[in-house]
């Protein structure tokens, strides 16, 4: 019989699943290829530049913050290039290189590790970069460009390329035809499949409907987020649009509120864990954003709809569910 | 037929294949075995013989006078040569009655009784006497849960042979080889209780056992069992972890919950394992007290998985290798499944009334993580059979903040495992939150003996006061 000196000791269980936190980012860069492939596809050049610039920034600014505060290295997890890929797909494609580099300084070293890295940032790291963006760079952070751009993304952009979204549209008093108009459709239907499909202006990676819906079919499929919140924010988007008399179909499908319900509303630290939680998040940022495209100042609202939510999300965890034995005939209280 | 389960659980991998279909094998001669006086949960055992006694099989050696009592017998012949501590395999190594095998045969049971002609009080006498624990591990005394106060009614005994542990295969084994014997202690547990409705619970992937189990209800209905108007039958449940779980199992049966801080008796339940009815028919039947323990014997580092029978105390190392065949490369031993179970340090350790299984992990089975940062994906809160929220009782345990963690359910907690199963983060939560439920009930404890001091304390100042003209020292010495 083998001597066995020394048995390794464990508290149970012993056994773990084989899904890590690494797996469970590789599944949202899976799920987050469809949209940047598009967007890069008829963006053109430029759009890649912003999605490499995003993606190497973030992941080299958490390697040299954590070396520098001597924290243990932790880009393994791919949490870093999530980030990074959330963070250029909500730019515009003509967003110059320096700029993305700030957005994600802003991202990964204010919103993130000054929390104390994955799991503690109370708000959406993407969305702070873009935010700050947005505040420090409001021109460049509004100009939109019909695809395909140069090679060259907004430098030597003619203006007869660049145009306004349709939510901007609506907000410098434009019509809903007018909208559909500036996407070369002449009918309702028309606009409603090009808002679907996304080939029009906008954020590299927030045009097409339909990839972003394959996208998070596919992370609810691997279980990788529940359709809680994302069902709710479009929901009671669609609702409240139609309530303040706005239409209610145009409202989804057009700016960035689809992309971020299934991938910014579900980011795990800076959401509720209870489903509850989750329900009264996704409809409070839906109504935070239709607010803020109806009566704010910008045309679109779902950046700060989002953070505003992630703010009260320590109280959303307060709704638990009721636990095992605490309901039916034999509860005590 | 339709499947039942409850809310909640995990599908971590079966494994159950390298010894289902192994047939129980029965090793009877060790030559020493080592029985721990207390095995089971409830008052501790005095030891009844002293060094250098012999003694024969079936003989108590171990009893109490406790509320929660249950005695332990010889399960060899032989001398006694030590009582000392030894290795159990609840790393709490307690004293242990040490007997060396002298080669007798000779046994001394009880007489055999007829549950269904005996009081109600001899029967429970008899599963006590009859030293009988749950087997599914716990070693909760199995005369207890047949003696509810008259204020709980039971209405439904349900034989646990859900057997959710990966790996583990004695009680599917059980169910092939020995059903009559099942059938017969569920009848007797049901009639003890003055029952009716039974149910055999067994998860789907062993559909295989229910004819068996049914022809041999039909058989017991038809013959022994005539004319008691037992309703026995057999509900298959969807195969997930923690089925076999006492409270998912009720759930899933019976839809009803057992209360935060109750017993299965609140809702008039039973349950009881499937190796602890056949205890109860051979304890009525042949007088034989709980001396001998099928298990599993299994895992990637054992050569010959099996389903054993041995004596209780066998020693583990006594049995390798000529009975178990172990890998050179072991590196882990569990001793029940890998969800709930117990690594040892020792191959030293006895078989004891509640091991159901001892697994033998190769490196590779046998992974330790380093524990990640929670990273909040909420899949712990999906989970949890108890619809705790684990990630937020490990934020508040990590803040050391008792108080939310008992708000959220800390003590309602089965430490079943699943959480730690499914975190992506290897947040070691069921690990905190045993340590924590430890913590909160000491502080409570503590509190409690605080209170109840100082209202001592106010006592005897409110006397003394009354009596002396000067109150001003014990009050306030008491302030303080």
């Amino acid at each position: 019989m083998p001597e066995h000196q020394s048995l390794l000791l464990s508290s149970s269980p012993h056994v773990f699943t084989n899904v890590s936190v690494r797996r469970l980012m590789l599944n949202v860069i899976i799920a987050l290829l469809p949209v940047t492939v598009y967007g890069i596809s008829i963006f053109g050049f430029s759009a890649a530049r912003v999605v490499l610039t995003s993606v190497v920034s973030c992941v080299l600014f958490e390697i040299i913050f954590r070396a520098i505060i001597h924290s243990k290295q932790n880009f393994g997890d791919l949490s870093a290039v999530v980030t990074g890929l959330l963070l250029a797909l909500i730019l515009p494609p003509s967003t110059p290189s320096w700029m993305v580099a700030i957005g994600a300084l802003a991202s990964i070293v204010v919103a993130k590790e000054f929390f104390g890295g994955l799991g503690h940032n109370p708000f959406n790291p993407a969305l702070i970069g873009r935010a700050i963006l947005l505040m420090s760079f409001p021109a460049a952070l509004t100009s939109w460009h019909r695809p395909p751009l140069d090679a060259l993304g907004g430098a030597s952009l003619t203006d007869a390329l660049s145009t306004a979204t349709p939510l901007a549209i609506l907000k410098d008093g434009g019509t809903l035809m007018g909208a559909a108009g500036s996407l070369g459709t002449d009918s309702l239907p028309d606009f409603y499949t090009a808002l679907f499909f996304g080939n029009h202006a906008g954020c590299i990676g927030e045009t097409s409907i339909l990839l972003i819906l394959i996208g998070g079919v596919f992370l609810i499929a691997t279980k990788t987020i529940v359709c809680a919140t994302p069902v709710a924010m479009l929901a009671v988007t669609a609702l409240f649009s139609a309530l303040l008399g706005v239409d209610p179909l145009f409202s989804v499908l057009s700016g960035g509120v689809v992309f971020g319900a299934f991938f910014m509303a579900t980011d795990y630290a800076t959401t509720p864990l209870t489903t509850a939680g989750k329900v009264l998040f996704g409809a409070g940022a839906a109504v935070v954003l239709v607010l803020i495209r109806q009566f704010g100042g910008y045309p679109e609202g779902v950046t700060y709809g989002i953070l505003m939510m992630n703010a009260v999300v320590p109280y959303l965890n307060k709704l638990r569910e009721k636990k095992y034995g605490s309901i039916g005939k034999g509860a005590k209280k | 037929m339709s499947l039942k389960t409850f809310r909640g659980g995990a599908h971590p991998p079966g494994r159950k294949d390298a010894s289902k279909n192994a047939q129980i094998e029965y090793f009877s001669s060790p030559k020493q075995v080592v029985i721990h006086l207390n095995q089971h949960t409830g008052a501790p055992n005095q030891p009844l013989v002293k060094v250098g006694d012999s003694v024969r099989r079936g003989q108590k050696i171990a009893s109490s006078d406790g509320k929660l009592m249950i005695p332990h017998h010889a399960s060899i012949c032989g001398v006694v040569r030590k009582i000392e501590p030894r290795p159990q395999s609840n790393l709490l190594d307690g004293v242990a009655i040490v007997i060396e095998a002298d080669g007798g045969t000779e046994t001394e049971f009880l007489p055999a009784l007829d549950v269904f002609s005996c009081t109600r009080e001899e029967a429970v006498a008899r599963i006590r006497e009859a030293g009988i624990v749950g087997m599914g591990g716990a070693g909760f005394p199995a005369w207890m849960k047949l003696s509810p106060p008259a204020s709980k009614p039971i209405g439904i005994v349900i034989a646990n042979g859900a057997e959710c542990e990966p790996y583990l295969t004695i009680d599917y084994r059980t169910c092939l080889e020995s059903p009559g014997a099942l059938v017969f202690g569920m009848a007797a547990t049901l009639h003890v209780l003055g029952v009716k409705k039974g149910v055999f619970a067994v998860e789907d992937n062993k559909t295989d056992v229910v004819p068996v189990l049914e022809k041999a209800v039909g058989e017991f209905l038809a013959g022994e069992g005539s004319g008691k108007g037992f309703d026995i039958s057999v509900q298959l449940l969807k195969t997930k972890y923690p089925q076999g779980g006492e409270k998912m199992l009720i759930e899933a049966i019976t839809g009803r919950q057992v209360p935060s801080g109750g017993l299965p008796m609140d809702v008039g339940a039973v349950v009881q394992n499937l190796g602890t009815l056949k205890a109860i028919a051979e304890a009525f039947r042949e007088g034989k007290p709980l001396i001998d323990r099928g298990f599993t014997v299994t895992g990637g580092a054992c050569k010959t998985p099996k389903n054993l029978c041995v004596p209780v105390g066998t020693v583990l190392s006594e049995l390798i290798p000529d009975v178990i065949d172990v890998r050179a490369d072991l590196a882990r031993v569990l001793y029940g499944g890998p969800m709930m179970g117990v690594s040892v340090p020792t191959l030293d350790t006895p078989i004891q009334k509640n091991t159901s299984g001892v697994v033998f992990m190769t490196p590779g089975e046998a992974r330790v993580f380093d524990e990640g940062t929670c990273i909040r994906c909420g899949r712990c809160m999906r989970y949890c059979n108890c619809r705790l929220s684990p990630a937020l009782m490990n934020e508040a345990l990590l803040s050391e903040d008792y108080a939310a963690a008992d708000a959220i359910g800390l003590l309602d907690c089965i430490e079943c495992g699943t959480c730690s199963y499914v975190c992506p983060a290897r947040v070691r939560l069921v690990q905190r939150f045993r340590v924590g439920k430890m913590k909160l009930r000491a502080m409570k404890a503590a509190e409690q003996a605080r209170v109840k001091a100082r209202a001592e304390a106010q006592a005897a100042a409110e006397a003394a006061s009354a009596a002396v003209a000067s109150p001003a020292s014990p009050a306030s010495k008491e302030a303080k």
